[in-house]
């Protein structure tokens, strides 16, 4: 970049070209929503296998693999922040909402017997907020979809036994983080945004 | 016409592309503005030091390991700099 002295059109110019720069540099987040819908797949579909067609006592022993998603995702979040050149203000919001969601899933699903096990529908309207406010941010339109469908399911869900509410957390996550998540990926693949 | 009274460390292109880079992120880091601004990293340096001196941006030098990192961060100061030489230049652009 030479140094010449700037009119105020070419000022406003490198401005606006400038802030569209820093602005167009999204994270893909696809890493994320693959590691929790796959989690989270695995644990809903077995905890429901488990409870209605067999007499296994750990019927939610799959859930147990949450806790290595919590490791993954923490250290995982913590090296890419390390190694990015540029934090935007989106991103930070990003991890924190995520975050915070985490923790009022956790809280939920740790105070569980307290609410009969009725966590499911609660899960799906948080998972619905995440997903919802995520693809408003990025402008991406398959993860509010998502955010839609989640909500409809914790409808549901609030009227369905335990076993039949598992079904619909699998059918929730395939549509609301694996699908939108594999279209976030291969876009950032083909296109770089 | 009356150009000069703009803010002269803001009114020069690398400077007010660093600026306008900073204004949208909260850091970034040398290397990614070098790049985006196409500049040297000589030239970057000395007009870091100078926003820096002024007070409207905060530089931040660590390691990575072994690597020196430098990130930058614009300032409230820096951000009401920005916001005053917008509003100035806006003037001279109405017709």
């Amino acid at each position: 970049m030479e140094e010449k002295e700037l009119t105020p059109q070419e000022s406003m110019a490198l401005i606006q070209s400038m802030i569209g720069k820093a602005r167009k540099r999204y994270s893909d987040n696809s890493f994320f929503f693959l590691l929790w819908g796959w989690i989270v797949l695995v644990a809903s579909v077995g905890h429901y296998y488990l409870s209605t067609f067999t007499d296994f006592e750990y019927p939610f022993i799959g859930w147990s693999l949450t806790i290595v998603g919590a490791i993954v995702s923490g250290v995982v979040g913590a090296r890419r922040g390390k190694k990015s050149q540029v934090k935007n203000y989106t991103d930070k919001m990003y991890a924190w909402l995520w975050f915070s969601l985490g923790m009022a899933m956790f809280t939920i699903v740790f105070n569980g017997q307290l609410i009969g096990w009725n966590t499911v529908p609660f899960i799906l309207l948080l998972a619905g907020v995440g997903t919802a406010v995520s693809g408003a941010m990025m402008g991406f339109r398959p993860l509010q979809f998502g955010g839609f469908v989640f909500w409809v399911l914790a409808f549901i869900a609030f009227r369905q036994p335990e076993n039949y509410q598992m079904l619909l957390l699998a059918l929730g996550i395939a549509v609301g983080y694996l699908v939108p998540g594999y279209i976030m990926k291969a876009n950032f693949r083909n296109n770089g945004v | 016409m009356g150009f000069n009274q703009l803010d002269p460390l803001l009114h020069s292109q690398l400077r007010l592309a660093v600026m306008s880079l900073l204004i949208s992120v909260e850091t970034a880091d040398f290397v990614f503005i070098k790049e985006q601004t196409e500049s040297t990293a000589g030239n970057l340096s000395v007009q870091l030091d100078k926003l820096s001196t002024a007070g409207y941006i905060e530089i931040i030098k660590q390691f990575e390991g072994k690597k020196p990192k430098t990130t930058c961060k614009i300032t409230p100061k820096g951000v009401d700099a920005f916001d005053t030489y917008v509003k100035e230049i806006q003037q001279y652009l109405k017709p």
